[in-house]
């Protein structure tokens, strides 16, 4: 019979095994180009020439895992991997033009037409890891549809990346008490009941401790109006919840990603130019057309990622 | 087309929920819809559109008793209309707890209530090879004094939930109810007869028959929004009921009586 602490310690070992492996592979690595070193000044010519190759090769294993293999494995993992995404969009400065934008995202299945604001889930393991940096101001600069003399203008699409929640997951609960919500029904129904068949389905929800409200009217039931709310009010406390913590451990003081606030203009997508600018990490790609709607995206988010990382591991080796 | 649409609608509803109505409106001409709880169902005039006040009700409901597969219930539901209630109830509760079986006078109700009940994935009878909620519905009049009189309804009896939300619309009030209720829903789903009060007092002649019901059960009725104290006064006269108690619903009207034999 194994004790909790039994179990505790079978997770923990479960868990280095992939930096064993690794440390392992480095080891026989090591042993392997000091023993190819001395074969290096073999008399023999084929040998040295074979002994040449041999350690070109296993010098590229060694930086490889120097350079990759190791610090990944060093990166404390992500507390919120298995989360999934919950993008709010917003058009914001540059009104219709704003919202003709937003209007091309994946999700609007009505053409050349405007989305002024949108809530989109995104459902996968990872997506909110994934989707997290978007969170921000995006800038667009191009000249409109509904220009008629060809001049440029700039709008912007606000973004905010925040955790979705699986109603079941257990965290969900430690968020709110529900004695701290205020929960509203929109608009007075009369006698109501068998006297009205107008659907008046609107909720909002008030969480009093944070003042977060949130209104939703998108569904036809106000039972389902009411899920939906409360989802996006436990998205905004974990966000809000990740944030702290974030700031906690002052992640944010040299962190340019972690740290922006969610009204900083991150990115500019310059349509003349086919260029789009991460201001962050100071990253350009020329490929307008592959980030709107090809893969370039990913090459940002790699690209961010990989900072995180990075800067996660000189937080690491700071000492106070 | 839909552009004049919008317009007229805009001019008594605004625009932004006017937007709204235009989409529900392409959605329930597409599928005919009407969101209930989690579920969907469908939905025809001339049968009663499940109401909100409805849903909110049943919703407590699932949530105060709990029937299991060990201790399952037979339930009764009065004037099944679309069968919403029973059919969220079938849903909400673990399969195998729950033997629905309701009544309906208008044949239109009772094709629509097992339309839904197919909808729903909700059979009517189980075959035994595992455990499902099931859902009967017969037609009959509760109004009637030999009521209950089909041999269908044997199967049920005698019941531990008995639910209603029978018509209750006075005939003054009817004559004041909008456009969009009384020219598509059947005037025989809403009337309650001159006071509206017709139909609970059949349902408390049906409450005093002990025969019909099992030891500690459940009546919940749905009422109009100034007749819980008379309803629930009237559910007392009849000696059945040990204790009672009104639930109010989301806009803040004493809208169910709950009473226990």
């Amino acid at each position: 019979m194994s004790s909790p602490q039994d179990v505790a310690r079978l997770k923990q070992v479960k868990e280095m095994e992939p930096l064993q492996d690794a440390w392992d592979r480095w080891s026989e690595n090591r042993k392997l180009i000091d023993e190819t070193s001395e074969l290096l000044n073999d008399p023999d010519p084929t040998m040295r020439s074979m002994a040449s190759e041999e350690y070109a090769s296993l010098q590229q294993t060694l930086t490889e895992s120097l350079e990759s293999t190791f610090p990944t494995l060093l990166v404390p993992p992500s507390k919120t991997a298995h989360l999934s995404a919950l993008m709010e969009f917003k058009s914001g400065a540059g009104g219709q033009e704003s919202s003709l934008f937003l209007g091309r995202a994946p999700a609007n299945d009505l053409e050349d037409s405007g989305i002024k604001d949108a809530i989109l889930e995104v459902k996968g393991p990872a997506a909110y890891d994934h989707l997290r940096w978007e969170s921000g101001v995006h800038r667009v600069q191009r000249v409109p549809a509904t220009e008629s003399k060809g001049r440029v203008h700039t709008s912007a699409v606000a973004v905010v990346v925040l955790p979705l929640m699986e109603e079941n997951d257990s965290k969900s609960e430690e968020l709110y008490n529900m004695s701290d919500i205020k929960l509203e029904v929109m608009r007075a129904r009369g006698a109501g009941g068998q006297h009205v068949n107008k659907t008046e389905s609107a909720v909002r929800l008030t969480h009093i401790p944070t003042g977060i409200t949130v209104s939703m009217q998108d569904e036809r039931s106000q039972h389902q109006n009411r899920r939906r709310a409360f989802q996006v009010l436990t998205s905004r406390l974990m966000d809000l919840k990740l944030r702290r913590e974030m700031e906690e451990r002052r992640d944010t003081r040299r962190n340019l990603v972690s740290g922006a606030d969610r009204s900083d203009k991150i990115r500019t997508y310059n349509f003349a130019q086919e260029r789009v600018t991460d201001h962050r990490i100071g990253l350009t790609l020329m490929n307008l057309t592959s980030v709107l709607e090809g893969d370039g995206l990913e090459d940002i988010v790699e690209a961010i990622k990989k900072h995180q990382d990075e800067t996660a591991m000189e937080e690491m080796l700071d000492v106070d | 087309m839909a552009q004049r649409l919008l317009a007229t609608l805009a001019r008594t509803l605004g625009s932004e929920q006017a937007a709204l109505e235009l989409k529900w409106m392409r959605q329930a001409i597409a599928d005919r819809t009407q969101p209930f709880g989690p579920l969907k169902l469908l939905a025809r005039p001339p049968v009663l559109i499940p109401r909100p006040e409805t849903e909110d009700w049943v919703i407590k409901l699932a949530k105060t008793l709990s029937p299991t597969v060990q201790k399952p219930i037979n339930m009764l539901d009065l004037g099944t209309g679309s069968g919403c209630i029973p059919l969220l109830l079938c849903h909400l509760w673990p399969p195998g707890s729950l033997k629905a079986h309701a009544v309906d006078i208008s044949p239109h109700a009772l094709s629509l209530a097992k339309e839904n009940a197919a909808f729903c994935g909700v059979p009517s009878t189980s075959d035994g090879s595992r455990p499902v909620n099931t859902f009967r519905a017969t037609q009959a009049s509760f109004l009637s004094r030999d009521f209950p009189s089909k041999p269908e309804l044997d199967q049920v009896l005698p019941i531990d939930l008995l639910t209603s939300n029978p018509p209750y619309i006075s005939w003054e009030e009817y004559l004041g109810l909008p456009g969009s209720v009384v020219n598509y829903e059947d005037p025989k789903a809403l009337f309650g007869g001159p006071s509206g009060l017709d139909f609970y007092h059949s349902i408390a002649r049906l409450l005093s028959r002990a025969d019909l019901f099992r030891p500690n059960a459940l009546v919940a009725l749905e009422v109009g929004h100034q007749q819980a104290e008379n309803v629930q006064a009237l559910l007392r006269s009849t000696g059945r009921i040990v204790q009672s108690e009104i639930w109010t619903d989301p806009w803040g009207k004493k809208r169910t009586i709950i009473g226990r034999m």
